[in-house]
């Protein structure tokens, strides 16, 4: 008998195979002296990594099939998930093109960085085995602590990317013991194994080991999507870190987190649904009134954005509570329309750091409906939409998920959205009034610092103005802006185009909401 | 085509041409934009003539109700909301008559407004309430009737306040709309009312439902039909709802023509008419509807009588005769109603216009007694006046003489308490006579006021300052306030053939419909009334002829009186005035309505408004109800930042008991 090799699905397999060619690729490219190649190159190198991984994953689209022993589902819900990652990736890459970050921390590496971290949200979007979702869970997390930290001469950025490592690994360290326990209640680690086990064993959904397990797998992604209150690290690494990562960080690991989330508790864990649905809804509501009532008073635009985050987290996990196949198309469908608006958000936010001396303040956007209308009416709809504004995708995506959460039986999680909503709009709507109502600041004359050895006019420009080196940036500053508001309008575009004809993204989350077979 | 593509056609036009004039009015020079919007009224009157041809090209009874569903609006719960048109022999007499005479009005508009610094703005609206009447009429359900009712008033709202800075314009403006909103909602219970037993708000299919779920005048038919009646006589301005209609005539006087006399205001007629089998089942609703627009010819006419405000009386003589159509639908004569419809909107456009030519004249001048001998300086609008006047008080040939008699004849043939509509509609017949013909002498025989002598040495007469009409306050003519110019019909084409054309038919359209003559209404509708228990009623001939001449007689007694007292003995009316003094006083207070009104309603309103603003705003609103929400959040938001105090040893800490938390939570369900 001679031994069969195991049959590989390379087809499955592409976009994941993209991704680790594409980072070994970008990385070697780095090494190269030519300034030219690492400034234009490896970027260049790295939209073609994700282009491809892109088509790929359309290539896929359609396929229902388990690969790699069965531990990688490949459906269209992780497809549908490949496209988001690669969409922020793609926005973070362009609005990174002028960035410091790339510049102080190696083009290469950086890139790199951000592929590996693409790879890590590709298998946790499609793992149904608990080995791979640490993997991917870890895969996806290393590379952002590192981004976080990428602006090396800013305190603040390195403070970010250590205290997200720090508390990112209790975490992490949190989720590991969760699975770990799974596994010693059930003896398996595929999912489908481990649904099994709970529905054929009676009395294991109300074992303590099953249970405790449960709820440490609930921080540990809970911690991951941001929801409160596993969220403190929210704030102070949105605004901490390089604002591209921000923007990639915000919109891609949500989307990997939740796949993995819907994954896991709706297809493995869903006979103890009945022991963990209420949990969560309680931490969706906790979600909802902690970041809402958090931002009220943000006048940090990232740190406006992380409180926000937190609050459309509780709005999400309200559609993994409801369990069924309408909140799964729900949560995806949301999950695209978040990544939308918010990278329309975050573009605006880049494109201001570099043109005012006020970095992220709300500052940075007074007058901007007469000076800037290119920017300022993607911000206007970004924000319109995040607050569920008529006409605007975020209408559409809170819309469904409502009518998920009541379909579902939890009216009350609904009405908790809305009310949620209503708050949500009081910080929104000043953003909008200070880019419409308000005039142009004159930026007050600051104390000349010192340029710090080393630094150059380029690299200390972008940096953040609160740390004393952005002396030179102001509104005066001939900076062209031309590639952040190219990604500003698109998505602005994108926010009012789907919340007018949501149908075609709609068909696409109903395909990706019937992936999981549920009812 | 189908019926129903001319249908959708007839209302594509006045939309498009709103949606034209009101966003390209910055670029739209001179008068393109009251061209644009007189072409696409002119075009949606040519797709109503062919909507009549293709309807008339289709045989047999059922045939002739043609239904077309554009759009499923809504379709849940047991609701059917759809936007669908209903093309059947009454709603094509409707858009005949609407959009024929709102094309004529845009066509006078177009210059009598060309000075106006709203120019284009008048025009998007007017097209809009074109629109709007349009919907209304051809709707296939309760649920665009409703759209189209309120579409309607919100146009008439625009419209009377269309010179927004004079405060009397925007105080008549809300004064209609809130009498409006009355009849919506009256409107819109009633249709619920029906709604609930026969379950659909498809006109077609709840009509055929009607004789199976309601018993004869069943309780909730008739509080529905009572309630529908409210829609009709807040809309049509009968008593008691009728207060805002004299107000109305704040707006420029196309408005008054197109909208409070020519259209908007025979809505009610059309929905009685539109409602016949609901008012056939609860006939106590239908003569209610009766009595009241019996009650409204005649104290509108007695109103008429003292005015001096030369549009308030022809105001006052639109809520008369629209009291004879209410009177008319109401009793079950549906075709004489609909055809006083048609004959009311030719010859009371055409006063109205011939009145806007007058005031023009005047330099916006409306009172009566300012005004006399236009006669020699303005002869074609004098002509005009003339002929509508004649057919308004009924003289024959002229048609007002032939639909109003048929009304009173239909009526009076019921027999029983119909007698005494009967009765009280020729004394009010023969007072129509008076108020018509006192006005027609009163401004144009006489001695020439010094504007009339100007405009015979061939000057048109123009204000120092203008000044509002009502109160007398200075005005300046930018926009908010009316133009500078005025226009006359004698100098301007346009407004020349728009009023040649509706002189013509005030004259001769009487000949559709001469008893044992011709019938073309009654045979044209009578697919739509086929059902109907008045279809084939005959009145004998005596009552017939008996009618004709009572009707002669009393308008020409009536034009015989007003000759003797307001040329012959022009110091008659004031004696008669200090003679009479509590019925003069009656008739000129308008019947108190206005003071019962502010006594009873307005201001305890208002009182009620001033301590909900005053105290309930402030203390339970602002205090308990936002005060403490707030303050929650408020208090929530400093906690919230309490703890994100930067230090990474509380994130961990809230962290770990955050795990603490939900093990806790999981051992005890577990437990």
């Amino acid at each position: 008998m001679t031994p069969e090799a195991p049959h590989i699905d390379w087809a499955g397999l592409s976009p994941i195979v993209a991704l680790t060619a594409g980072g070994i690729v970008v990385l070697a490219a780095g090494l190269f002296r030519g300034a030219w190649l690492r400034r234009y190159g490896v970027p260049l190198l790295t939209l073609l990594t994700l282009g491809a991984t892109a088509g790929l994953s359309i290539w896929q689209w359609g396929e229902d099939k388990a690969i790699v022993s069965r531990a990688l589902a490949v459906d269209d819900l992780a497809m549908f998930l490949n496209l988001l990652f690669c969409a922020g990736a793609i926005a973070a890459v362009v609005l990174a093109l002028r960035d410091s970050s790339p510049e102080e921390s190696g083009h290469g590496e950086w890139h790199a960085l951000l592929i590996s971290s693409v790879l890590g949200m590709t298998v946790l979007a499609s793992a149904q085995n608990l080995v791979v979702v640490f993997l991917g869970f870890e895969l996806l997390s290393i590379p952002l602590y590192v981004m976080c930290a990428t602006n090396l001469r800013r305190s603040k950025s390195l403070e970010s990317g250590l205290k997200y490592l720090i508390v990112g690994s209790v975490g992490s360290a949190t989720l590991l013991y969760g699975l770990a326990m799974i596994y010693g209640a059930t003896g398996a680690t595929g999912f489908e194994q481990i649904a099994t086990a709970l529905s054929s064993q009676a009395g294991l959904i109300d074992d303590p080991l099953t249970l405790t397990g449960i709820g440490l797998i609930v921080v540990g992604f809970c911690f991951k999507v941001s929801a409160a209150p596993f969220h403190q690290w929210t704030p102070d690494v949105y605004e901490g870190a390089p604002t591209p990562v921000t923007a990639f960080m915000a919109v891609a690991t949500k989307a990997a987190a939740f796949g993995a989330f819907v994954r896991l508790f709706d297809v493995a864990l869903i006979d103890a649904a009945t022991n963990w649905s209420p949990l969560l809804a309680a931490v969706a509501v906790a979600s909802i009134v902690v970041g809402n009532v958090g931002a009220l008073t943000q006048t940090s635009l990232k740190r406006l954005l992380a409180w926000s985050s937190i609050a459309q987290a509780g709005y999400m996990l309200a559609a993994v509570v409801v369990a069924d196949r309408e909140g799964v198309e729900a949560l995806a469908f949301y999950l695209a329309v978040y990544l939308v608006m918010n990278l329309a958000a975050f573009a605006v936010i880049v494109a201001r750091e570099r043109e005012t001396p006020f970095g992220d303040d709300i500052r940075s956007l007074a007058g901007l409906g007469a000076s800037r209308p290119a920017l300022a009416w993607p911000m206007t709809l970004a924000m319109l939409s995040l607050a569920g504004i008529p006409a605007t995708a975020g209408f559409i995506g809170k819309f469904t998920l409502i009518g998920a959460t009541v379909d579902g039986g939890y009216t009350w999680l609904g009405v908790a959205i809305v009310v949620g909503s209503m708050l949500s709009l009081y910080y929104y709507l000043r953003v909008v009034a200070a880019m419409w109502l308000s005039d142009v600041p004159v930026p007050a004359a600051r104390e000349p610092v010192p340029a710090i050895a080393g630094g150059s006019p380029e690299l200390d420009a972008a940096a953040d103005p609160e740390d004393g080196a952005g002396q030179d940036a102001g509104p005066d500053r001939p900076v062209s802006q031309a590639e952040a508001t190219a990604v500003a309008v698109l998505f602005g575009a994108a926010t009012l185009f789907f919340g007018i004809l949501p149908s075609p993204l709609f068909d696409l989350a109903r395909d990706a909401g019937s992936a999981l077979g549920l009812l | 085509m189908s019926p129903t593509t001319w249908g959708w056609l007839v209302l594509a036009f006045p939309l498009a041409g709103t949606v034209a004039v009101a966003l390209g009015w910055r670029a739209l020079p001179g008068k393109l934009p009251g061209w644009i919007g007189t072409g696409a009224v002119f075009a949606s009157f040519a797709c109503a003539v062919g909507a009549l041809l293709s309807l008339e090209g289709r045989e047999g009874e059922e045939a002739k109700t043609v239904v077309s569903t554009a759009y499923e609006y809504a379709n849940t719960l047991g609701v059917d909301a759809n936007l669908t048109i209903l093309v059947d022999p009454l709603s094509v007499f409707m858009i005949l008559v609407v959009s024929g005479v709102s094309a004529l009005i845009h066509l006078y508009s177009v210059i009598y407004m060309w000075e106006d610094r709203g120019y284009a703005r008048f025009f998007a609206y007017l097209n809009f309430f074109v629109f709007s009447m349009l919907l209304l009429v051809l709707a296939g359900n309760f649920f665009f009737l409703i759209v189209g009712w309120a579409f309607v008033g919100a146009a008439s709202y625009f419209l009377i306040s269309f010179w927004y800075r004079r405060r009397t314009a925007t105080r008549a403006g809300i004064k209609a709309f809130v009498m409006n909103v009355i009849g919506d909602v009256g409107l819109v219970l009633g249709t619920y009312f029906v709604f609930k037993h026969v379950g659909t708000l498809d006109f077609v299919a709840a009509f055929e439902k009607v004789p199976d779920e309601f018993a004869h005048n069943d309780g909730d038919l008739v509080a529905g039909c009572i309630l529908l009646l409210v829609g009709a006589v807040a809309k049509s301005a009968q008593i008691p709802l009728h207060t805002w209609l004299p107000d109305a005539m704040e707006g420029p006087t196309p408005v008054s023509a197109l909208i409070h006399a020519a259209t908007m205001v025979t809505a009610g007629v059309y929905l009685i008419a539109r409602m016949h089998p609901l008012f056939e089942q609860a006939p106590a609703a239908a003569d209610v509807g009766a009595i009241l627009g019996c009650a409204t010819l005649f104290v509108a006419a007695t109103i008429a009588l003292t005015q001096t405000d030369l549009k308030r009386v022809i105001a006052y003589s639109t809520m008369s005769q629209i009291g004879y159509m209410i009177m008319g639908v109401s009793a079950g004569a549906y075709a004489a109603g609909l055809f006083h419809l048609m004959t009311h909107a030719f010859f009371k456009a055409l006063l109205f216009m011939a009145a806007g030519s007058v005031i023009a004249a005047m330099a916006g001048i409306q009172s009566l007694d300012r005004m006399g001998g236009f006669r020699r300086s303005m002869p074609f609008t004098f002509g005009c006046f003339v002929v509508g006047g004649l057919a308004l008080a009924g003289v024959p040939p002229f048609s007002g003489f032939f639909s109003k008699d048929e009304i009173l004849l239909l009526v009076g043939d019921r027999g029983g308490w119909h007698w005494i509509l009967y009765a009280v509609g020729y004394v009010s017949a023969f007072l129509t006579a008076v108020y018509t013909f006192r006005m027609i002498f009163r401004a144009f025989l006489g001695d020439s006021v010094p504007e009339a002598r100007e405009l015979e040495g061939g000057h048109l007469h123009h204000a120092e300052t203008p000044v509002n009409p009502m109160t007398g306050e200075e005005e300046d003519t930018e926009v908010g306030f009316p133009g500078p110019g005025h226009f006359i019909a004698e100098r301007e084409w346009p407004m020349k053939t728009a009023m040649a054309i509706l002189a013509v038919g005030a004259t001769v359209l009487g000949v559709l419909q001469i008893p044992h003559v011709t019938h073309v209404i009654d045979s044209f509708l009578e697919p739509t009334f086929a059902g109907s228990e008045f279809a084939h009623h005959e009145p004998s001939d005596g009552l017939i002829a008996f009618g004709l001449v009572l009707g002669t007689v009393l308008a020409l007694a009536g034009i015989a009186l007003a000759w003797f007292l307001w040329v012959r003995r022009p110091e008659l009316p004031a004696r008669i005035r200090s003679g009479l003094r509590p019925l003069y006083e009656l008739s000129f207070n308008k019947w108190w309505f206005d003071e019962l009104y502010d006594r009873t309603v307005v201001r305890p309103s208002r009182a009620v408004g001033g301590f909900f603003r005053e105290r309930f705003e402030r203390w339970v609103i602002d205090g308990a109800l936002v005060g403490g929400p707030t303050g929650a959040v408020r208090g929530g938001s400093a906690f919230v930042r309490a703890i994100q105090d930067g230090y990474l040893r509380v994130y961990a800490g809230l962290l770990v008991l955050g795990v603490v938390g939900v093990a806790l939570y999981f051992l005890i369900v577990s437990a």
